[in-house]
């Protein structure tokens, strides 16, 4: 019984420990892998960016309102693909 | 007249068992779930049949050869049963008992026994063999949803794998759960029934299905119904608890827009995951390997063809199949059991701690951020169940705020949860295996 106790609480410990440990390292590597590709293959620059960068004086309404549209987009796309 | 009545011995009204005609009940209410209230009904259906069809009088479907041989015990077979397993006594009941015990040798020679007899294994026991046995089927679908997956919002903001992280709290707390019931004497679990019935906590159908293949068979189908139905439950489930947690102010915080994420990280995302899996965890090599593998085929853009194939053909097939071999694990003698009384709620149980700890740890990283950068509604999508609990989050947001659309930032979550249960799964192989 205290067997199964220390085992279960060993699992608890080392099991929760060991998930945060992995996905921190994930959150490391990923975050130097990004910053890797940025700095040597950086990518062509997409198209809505170049679009808002060189319309700028187009009212900030126009973005805000862009974005939303990707937003309700997205959701419908996942809701149609689920 | 004998042959009237030999008809009648052997029709299904003479045959059936209580236990037989409520887990019949069982399966019509799950169709019934599926069908007319639309509860994951690619699954429920086919869970739902399969349920029935194991639990037909005499066809024994969800059977192998020597259970079908033992159930109908002609006193020639049974004798050369004992003596394949060793065992003295010639009662089914403790040769069942000696064959479920058996060595791999133990088991191949009953087998032989009762296939020289002329018994066969049912039809769903040998999907359930090729589907769940040998980890084939989970371990496809896992593959189909690394193609579905699009890693573009975590790859925004890796951040977020810290919530997804937190989520899987409640698997662990559940196994202290499972294993307190067994201290007080309520229930028998053993570590490694405790550990699979955690995993319902991590709210992903393929890795509950592969840890309790691999941990504990016999609560196999009890655990897979539980992971699913509560899925299926998760817009019921969730809301009140991210209410509970949250203030009417966090609700409203507004994300900002994610950046923009290149093709080549999105290509070199699954193969950084796959390294870092094969160096930390091979026991995570099953499930997280054909996970990247699925998502670099989607990723690639070269072979359309294939990711396009696992993410609709081969998963349906392959869920036909999961489904019928789970239904084969709601036989009567399998189910009805106080122990499955005590899965379905300590499943419920872990569900809402992983949801609780996910909300926890999005406010505290929204503290942290200067309180206004992460909504933590967001923080229960941490919870696998993509993407259905990242809709929920999208909900509440949109309930606080019309003009909030919080759909693609808990999306990230929402991946990093199946990452952060499919790891989870592996420490607990490891530990426990």
């Amino acid at each position: 019984m205290d067997n199964l106790l220390s085992e279960g609480l060993n699992l608890l410990v080392f099991g929760m420990g060991f998930v945060f440990v992995f996905l921190t390292l994930l959150v490391i590597s990923t975050g130097v892998m990004s910053k890797l590709v940025n700095k040597y293959v950086p990518a062509p620059a997409p198209k809505p960016q170049r679009s808002r960068s060189s319309a700028k004086v187009q009212s900030a309404n126009a973005g805000a309102n862009n974005d939303e549209l990707i937003a309700v987009m997205t959701a419908a796309v996942h809701k149609y693909r689920s | 007249m004998d042959k009237l009545l030999s008809l009648f011995t052997a029709s299904g009204i003479y045959n059936i068992s209580a236990g037989q005609a409520f887990m019949i009940v069982i399966g019509l209410l799950l169709l019934f779930l599926a069908i007319r209230k639309n509860f994951e009904p690619l699954l429920l259906v086919p869970i739902g049949f399969g349920g029935i069809l194991a639990n037909i009088p005499e066809a024994g479907l969800a059977f192998s050869a020597v259970e079908n041989a033992l159930h109908f015990a002609k006193p020639e077979v049974l004798t050369g049963l004992a003596a394949a397993l060793g065992v003295d006594s010639a009662d089914p009941q403790a040769l069942l008992h000696a064959y479920k015990a058996a060595s791999h040798t133990a088991h191949t020679a009953a087998t032989d026994v009762a296939l020289d007899a002329g018994y066969n294994n049912g039809m769903l026991y040998n999907f359930y063999l090729v589907a769940i046995a040998s980890g084939a089927a989970p371990l496809v679908i896992f593959m189909g949803v690394g193609a579905m997956t699009d890693f573009g919002p975590l790859l925004a903001n890796p951040k977020t794998l810290f919530l997804g992280a937190a989520a899987q709290f409640g698997i662990f707390a559940t196994i202290m759960g499972a294993v307190a019931l067994t201290m007080l004497g309520v229930m028998d679990f053993s570590i490694q029934d405790a550990a699979a019935i955690g995993i319902i906590g991590g709210a992903d159908g393929p890795t509950a299905i592969y840890v309790a293949s691999l941990l504990a068979p016999h609560l196999l189908g009890a655990i897979a119904v539980a992971a699913y139905s509560y899925m299926a439950l998760v817009p019921l489930i969730q809301p009140p608890i991210m209410r509970l947690l949250t203030t009417e102010s966090e609700r409203k915080i507004k994300m900002t827009q994610l950046r923009h994420v290149s093709k080549t990280e999105k290509v070199l995302f699954p193969l950084v995951l796959l390294i870092l899996v094969a160096l930390l965890l091979p026991d995570a090599a099953p499930l997280l390997g054909m996970f990247c593998f699925g998502n670099l085929m989607r990723e690639c853009g070269v072979v359309d063809r294939l990711s396009d194939t696992a993410q609709n053909a081969l998963i349906n097939i392959v869920t036909i199949f999961l489904g019928l071999s789970v239904g084969s694990k709601l036989s009567a003698d399998k189910f009805l059991d106080l122990e499955t009384l005590g899965i379905l709620v300590l499943g419920v149980v872990a569900f809402g701690i992983g949801t609780a700890c996910g909300v926890l740890m999005a406010k505290l990283m929204n503290k942290l951020e200067g309180g206004n950068a992460i909504n933590p509604l967001i923080g229960s999508a941490g919870v696998s169940a993509v993407p259905m609990a990242a809709r929920v989050s999208n909900k509440l947001g949109l309930e606080a705020n019309p003009q909030n659309f919080l759909l693609m930032h808990a999306m990230g979550p929402n991946v990093a949860g199946v990452i952060g249960s499919a790891v989870a799964a592996g420490v607990m192989i490891k530990f426990v295996g």
